[in-house]
């Protein structure tokens, strides 16, 4: 959708079809650590999703490329990008996640969606009044 | 849109904890739970615990996420049946709203899918399946509407338990073909719940198609509580209870109830 200029016409839209699947998913989700520690850089975070993945699929299984598009250290929440055949085996590694060094944590899933525009809001978090 | 069921959560004598699990349940979108006791026999005589009232936790149930209405919360019991003579079906089991039990061997878990009064069969999921399930009990269960049950939280703690967790969830999918499955946490802790759609992607891991897996924590749930009611009536048909007699009058009676013509049709009220 594009909104047309400030002028006195009316708005006018386009409309856009997708003829084919998305390639890819993106996933929203939040690291939630049981101690409360906040110091994870992206590149351990990266790691810790990619040893999640490993220990759930093997080498073999685990070998599927996945991007971390976007981490906010402050509140440990990433964007991910992922093949649409990566997508199973992505979500339920990051499910079975159950600890980091040696603590108890567990990444939460916000959004899943095979459009990035659509990770830019989310209707459940609206306080609607 | 079928609403996400969670039916064991472990209970803890510790109020906070429980009430913490409940609102992290709450929060992640199940609308309703059942805190599950565990009834376990070292000696001859076990005391069955009794239920306790979620009111004392909660003076107001919280909110589920993206619904307006607060969660439910149902209470669960489960025999760890080592013994046939273990599964007694007392008055005390009619307290709680759900009845599970565990087969530790593979005549029990065939009594338990002809024969036992129960709602859901848990395949134990943190130990190694010591017998092949087969075919004909599983089915059997099924046409009575018993549910198996997959918990997951094992796969969580440990690499080794997540090993026998897995290859038991797929030998019990193989079997029963995806159908009459519920996939639940056995939660000790807040931190170890997952949310909904996350549960209903594992389900595929654990060899269930998109569809069953979601079913899995939706309406086989609701199969499972409903199920559940049926076990204080006869067949689903006749509940009797007691009714409260006027001060005048001394002698109790039996009220009873009786749905006529028609085929027979299930008189607990239906929710939702």
């Amino acid at each position: 959708m594009r909104r047309a200029d400030a002028t006195e016409e009316p708005a006018a839209f386009e409309r856009r079809v997708y003829r084919n699947a998305a390639a890819h998913h993106y996933m929203k989700i939040g690291l939630v650590l049981e101690s409360g520690e906040r110091n994870i850089g992206a590149v351990q975070f990266k790691q810790l999703i990619v040893s999640a993945v490993r220990d759930l699929y093997g080498e073999v299984g685990g070998a599927f490329n996945f991007d971390v598009l976007c981490y906010d250290e402050s509140a440990l929440t990433a964007v991910l990008r992922v093949y649409n055949s990566g997508l199973v085996k992505l979500w339920s590694a990051l499910t079975l996640l159950g600890s980091y060094k040696n603590k108890l944590c567990a990444v939460r899933v916000m959004q899943v969606s095979p459009f990035l525009l659509a990770l830019s809001g989310n209707s459940r978090e609206l306080d609607l009044d | 849109m079928a609403l996400f069921m969670d039916l064991n959560v472990s209970f803890s004598e510790d109020k906070t904890v429980l009430k913490n699990i409940i609102e992290t349940a709450a929060h992640l979108g199940y609308s309703t739970v059942a805190i599950n006791y565990t009834l376990e026999f070292h000696h001859k005589k076990q005391e069955i615990p009794k239920p306790r009232p979620v009111l004392d936790l909660f003076e107001k149930l919280p909110v589920v996420q993206g619904k307006s209405k607060s969660i439910t919360v149902l209470n669960r019991l489960t025999v760890v049946a080592t013994d046939p003579s273990h599964f007694r079906p007392t008055a005390e089991y009619k307290a709680f709203d759900l009845v599970a039990v565990i087969p530790k061997t593979e005549k029990l878990f065939q009594a338990a899918c002809m024969n036992f009064d129960v709602n859901i069969i848990c395949v134990a999921m943190s130990e190694k399946l010591g017998f092949f399930i087969k075919r004909a009990p599983v089915n059997v269960a099924i046409e009575r509407g018993v549910f198996f049950e997959i918990s997951y939280t094992p796969a969580i703690r440990d690499s080794t338990l997540r090993r026998y967790t897995i290859s038991n969830a797929l030998s019990l999918t193989e079997i029963c073909k995806g159908k009459n499955v519920i996939v639940s946490s056995g939660a000790e802790k807040a931190i170890e719940l997952r949310g909904p759609y996350d549960i209903a992607n594992l389900g595929i891991v654990f060899g269930l198609s998109t569809e069953d897996a979601k079913d899995a924590v939706s309406t086989n749930c609701r199969s499972v509580c409903l199920h559940g009611k049926t076990r204080s009536t006869a067949f689903g048909i006749i509940h009797t209870m007691k009714k409260s007699q006027p001060a005048n009058k001394t002698e109790e009676e039996d009220e009873e109830e009786e749905e006529e013509g028609g085929p027979p049709r299930k008189i607990i009220k239906l929710e939702k």
